[in-house]
């Protein structure tokens, strides 16, 4: 017997949640950063799911596609946050705000 | 009527060639314009050969133009026109203008008088600019005007003549404002420019209704159609608008103020240009334009009477005048009055003549002004000179020769030319017109006669006056020449079958003809008047019996106003120069520093209002951008979520 298609959906949606919320009140980079893969990896969640109830693979595919992309994204911000970090020896994102008025 | 054209066909074959000497006509205004070009290039190696270069060329242009005139005398009159197609200048859908030359009677003249009195001009410019650095340069400047003017006079339609119109113009300009290093002669250059740009403008104006009209521009065939295509009122407003061309170009009231400024160029280009050639291309402008001006009942009277006033304003105001050329200019803008009284008149040929004669004469008495002022170290104060006929015999005795032409005494050319168009106006019923003119004429025997007796008899007053030397033999030699034209041109009048009215009939047709006085009584008149003239000046300048100072104190404030002109130039300074300067200033100061400038910063100013206000958003905290995100993602799936 399957496992009801809501058990993955409710976690889904409390990781997205716990991700969103790391985001939003975080102040270092990496857990901000942490935060983002959580809020990724919920989304992946419900995509293989959504895709086993239906039977077909779309949802799966979508899902390795995001996961390369987050993967690329990693890259990324991580060297943003090492330059970050040689410039001015903290990540915290309150203290990096010179792209203002 | 008169002003008739040429029955199609009757002009005489040619190409552009050398094959006859009619053919030759287009190097009638090229070698002078060889001659600028060669000098304004390469004048400054040529040296004193720049002089002679340039006055050769133009003297064999004189030449060129005898034989082309000598050719056309040869055809009998009715036949006596001759085109000559140098190249397509303009061709828009059938409109179509070309550069042409026309030879007929009127042009033949004017070139016989531009390329002849002009190559004695540059004749004399030789010694007269000889110590001038920029030799080269004025030599080019004088043959690329003669060069405009015998395009002027030379078009066969009205765009030629523009062209050399405003060619002359331009070398005019650069001509009064040669010694540019000095403000007022500059001033004096600009002013001339702009003064006859009125007129040029009106002119071109002018133009633009006989194309809207004709669809043509060509002399022979607008005049052909003038009188089947214009109403009273479009020949009225065309006739006048050339006319405001004329009136500018030949110095006539109210545009006239430009002329005695002008005498601030050097004086070789005051007896060319501003006595000689280029202010008579007004007169010129309207004999041509006869037909059209025939056409309307209201332009030759007008014509008639800017002449009249001219005539006796500028002969007041010559007799106020103490500056030996501004003597001259007035009088040649006196004289040019005449000349439009004549045209008025319908009395083209007659306006020729005098035309004709006063380039002798008056191209004289300036090269003579000249050479007294050299003689005088650049002194043109006539008060301060005196006794010169003595130290300067060529020059004195030529000048005096020039002045009793001028004045009108017989049998010198001004008196045969005044005296016709005195006879004509009385002879046509106009007694106001000849007792007016009869006044002028006594006007300028008066200022003449002052002007000479001033300068070359008397005591000398001042030393300069006393250490005067007689000028260089290039300079009296064509003294000399003009001086037998000035005394001889009144023979071209003497027999009516040679005479100049005869040879210009085919193209003015005849001069008017009317009852009145006895000829032999008006000429006695004449002549009586220019001697009375004379004698009053000798008596109050030269006779030692009347007390100058005394006389002027008497008459005061007259000498005052006429030395200015009836401060017409004040008047215009402060009635049209200085509303026009306050009105830029409003303008700039007002309108575009505070209205427009006002209007773009307050367009500038309101988006930095809205930027102030939309950058508060810009926090800089990465937090509040990501709360933004998830809000704003919130919002659309509620908004995806209500529309499902």
């Amino acid at each position: 017997m399957r496992t009801p298609i809501a058990y993955f959906v409710v976690l889904s949606a409390i990781l997205f949640s716990l991700g969103t919320l790391g985001v939003l009140l975080r102040k270092n980079a990496l857990l901000i950063f942490m935060s983002i893969e959580l809020q990724l990896n919920a989304v992946n969640l419900s995509l293989v799911a959504f895709s086993r109830m239906h039977n077909e693979l779309d949802g799966q595919v979508l899902a390795f596609f995001s996961m390369v992309v987050a993967a690329a994204e990693v890259v990324v911000g991580l060297a943003i946050i090492v330059a970050v970090y040689r410039r001015r020896q903290t990540i915290d994102v309150d203290q990096a705000r010179e792209l203002r008025w | 009527m008169v002003g008739s054209t040429f029955p199609p066909g009757s002009a005489i074959e040619g190409t552009f060639g050398l094959g006859t000497q009619l053919d030759m006509l287009w190097l009638v205004p090229a070698l002078p314009l060889l001659g600028a070009v060669i000098n304004l290039f390469a004048g400054r190696r040529l040296g004193k050969a720049a002089g002679w270069l340039g006055t050769l060329l133009v003297a064999a242009s004189f030449v060129v133009a005898a034989l082309a005139v000598q050719s056309l005398l040869g055809h009998p009159g009715q036949e006596r026109l001759f085109v000559q197609h140098l190249f397509d200048w303009i061709s828009v859908g059938s409109f179509s203008v070309g550069a042409d030359l026309r030879l007929d009677a009127v042009s033949a003249t004017m070139i016989l008088v531009v390329t002849g009195v002009g190559s004695l001009i540059h004749l004399y410019s030789i010694g007269y600019m000889a110590e001038d650095p920029r030799f080269a340069r004025f030599f080019a400047y004088l043959n690329l005007f003669v060069f405009f003017m015998l395009m002027l006079v030379l078009g066969a339609n009205y765009l030629v003549l523009y062209l050399g119109w405003e060619g002359v113009g331009l070398c005019s300009y650069l001509l009064i404002g040669f010694w540019f290093d000095k403000t007022v002669n500059a001033n004096a250059a600009k002013k001339a420019f702009i003064t006859t740009r009125i007129g040029d403008t009106a002119m071109l104006i002018g133009l633009a209704f006989i194309v809207w009209r004709f669809g043509t521009l060509d002399f022979e065939s607008v005049f052909g159609a003038a009188g089947a295509t214009l109403t009273q009122g479009a020949a009225t407003a065309i006739a006048l608008l050339l006319f405001g061309g004329a009136v500018g170009k030949s110095a006539q009231v109210p545009l006239h103020v430009w002329l005695p400024d002008a005498m601030a160029g050097p004086t070789p280009v005051s007896a060319l240009i501003h006595a000689a050639t280029m202010v008579t291309a007004g007169v010129y402008l309207v004999v041509r334009s006869a037909p059209i001006f025939e056409l309307s009942d209201i332009a030759l009277p007008v014509v008639l009477v800017i002449g009249l006033v001219t005539t006796l304003y500028a002969g007041t105001a010559a007799l106020g005048q103490t500056d030996i050329k501004r003597v001259l200019a007035y009088s040649t803008i006196s004289q040019l009055g005449y000349m439009f009284m004549a045209v008025g008149m319908r009395a083209y040929a007659a306006a020729m003549f005098m035309l004709v004669a006063h380039a002798f004469y008056k191209a004289l008495l300036f090269l003579g002004s000249g050479s007294v002022i050299h003689g005088m170290h650049e002194e043109q104060d006539m008060r301060r000179m005196g006794g010169l006929l003595r130290r300067m015999p060529v020059t004195g005795s030529t000048f005096i020769v020039g002045a009793v032409a001028l004045a009108g005494v017989p049998p010198l050319a001004g008196f045969f030319a005044k005296d016709q168009i005195l006879e004509l106006a009385n002879h046509t019923g106009r007694p106001a017109v000849w007792i007016l003119g009869t006044i002028g004429a006594l006007l300028s025997a008066m200022y003449i006669g002052r002007l000479v007796f001033l300068t070359f008899f008397g005591r000398p007053r001042s030393e300069a006056a006393e250490r005067a030397h007689e000028s260089a033999p290039l300079m009296t030699m064509p003294l000399l020449l003009l001086a037998v034209g000035a005394a001889l041109a009144g023979a071209l009048n003497l027999t009516p079958e040679g005479s100049l009215a005869h040879f210009l009939e085919p193209v003015v047709g005849e001069v008017p003809h009317g009852e009145g006085l006895a000829a032999w009584a008006l000429s006695t008149i004449g002549g009586v008047i220019a001697l009375v003239g004379l004698a009053l000046t000798w008596l109050v300048y030269a006779s030692g019996r009347v007390d100058q100072t005394a006389l002027e104190a008497r008459v005061d404030p007259l000498p005052r106003t006429l030395l200015n002109g009836w401060y017409v130039d004040s008047a215009y300074e402060k009635g049209l120069v200085a509303p026009a300067k306050a009105g830029a200033h409003l303008l700039a100061s007002v309108v575009d520093a505070k209205g427009v400038d006002g209007l773009v910063n307050a367009v500038g100013g309101g988006v930095r209002w809205l930027a102030g206000a939309g950058r508060l958003l810009q926090t800089g905290f990465v937090r509040s951008y990501a709360l933004a995100f998830f809000v704003g993602a919130i919002a659309v799936l509620a908004w995806v979520g209500v529309r499902l």
